[in-house]
């Protein structure tokens, strides 16, 4: 079991980063690796159980089912259905949390899943790094952030 | 039940902070307002169980029990036994939660608790900003923000 945990903070009130990151299929509109997205069945991408379907980039697709999503607690949760990439049992979990001293948000992303003998590290960087701290990074773009770090 | 939430971010890594804050009897060496503690019945301070008895600046005497220290979470959740003040059913939590893209941490401290709905906003006011963001403050002047 490979586990993966990136975080960050942003420059901005937690409102504000929610908005941008709770639209299951809005990945679309920020996230480098995709280019498109939709959810099947024409469900609401804020029905849990729901679907997204994504083109990515290079022209793969890949499917994830939402597990889990609170607009109490700022956090969602998806697994992985399909994907061209060797990633087995992925399940993730996004957690914001406000900085109460600074009106910043802390953001979490982090995943298990497996994958096959030998592959640990190579998947555990592309998940870490082209993911989810380049999802950070596309965020703060998107928002008109700064760098905060 | 009334519920109290501050947190913040540490200019050292999670493991760095966790190190000064993780000692159930070490309150006195990094938070202002506790003047000395000491665990009962000569107990080691990470047994969980054990009970700290400390004193604020102000002499005032609290007693609170160890109920769960997690080194791997970076956790440390006590209840009050015994407090000057007038609550009932106080349970806290201080979690430390590592910052992956720089050099720093993201650190909580909650609290819940029940006491006569006219105390609660002088209370919750005074655990957020008394204790809770005083203890971060006095963490951010020794690592830097």
């Amino acid at each position: 079991m490979v586990r993966v945990r990136r975080s960050t903070v942003l420059d901005a009130p937690i409102e504000d980063v929610w908005a941008v990151i709770r639209d299951f299929n809005g990945h679309d509109r920020w996230h480098p690796v995709v280019a498109k997205s939709f959810v099947e069945r024409h469900r609401n991408s804020d029905e849990v159980g729901c679907v997204r379907n994504f083109r990515l980039k290079d022209g793969s697709v890949l499917r994830e089912q939402l597990l889990a999503l609170s607009d109490l607690e700022q956090t969602f949760s998806y697994c992985l259905l399909d994907t061209p990439v060797p990633l087995f049992n992925y399940v993730a979990h996004v957690r914001l949390a406000p900085v109460t001293d600074g009106d910043m948000t802390f953001w979490e992303w982090e995943s298990q899943f497996d994958v096959p003998a030998g592959q640990d590290q190579a998947l555990a960087d592309l998940v870490g790094n082209d993911i989810y701290q380049a999802g950070f990074e596309a965020v703060r773009n998107h928002m008109g952030l700064g760098s905060e770090t | 039940m009334a519920r109290v939430y501050v947190s913040s971010v540490i200019g050292a890594p999670a493991e760095k902070v966790w190190e000064r804050v993780r000692d159930f009897n070490g309150l006195p060496n990094w938070h202002p307002r506790i003047r000395d503690s000491r665990i009962e019945d000569a107990l080691p301070s990470d047994k969980v169980g054990c009970i700290r008895s400390f004193h604020l600046q102000n002499g005032e005497l609290i007693r609170e029990k160890l109920l769960g220290l997690s080194d791997y979470d970076l956790y440390c959740t006590y209840e009050i036994l015994e407090s000057p003040m007038p609550l009932e059913e106080y349970v806290a939590t201080l979690r430390l939660t590592p910052i992956t893209d720089g050099a720093r941490c993201f650190i909580e401290w909650s609290a819940e608790f029940s006491c006569d709905p006219e105390n609660e906003n002088k209370l919750v006011n005074g655990i957020a900003g008394d204790v809770f963001q005083t203890g971060f403050d006095a963490l951010k002047r020794h690592f830097g923000r």
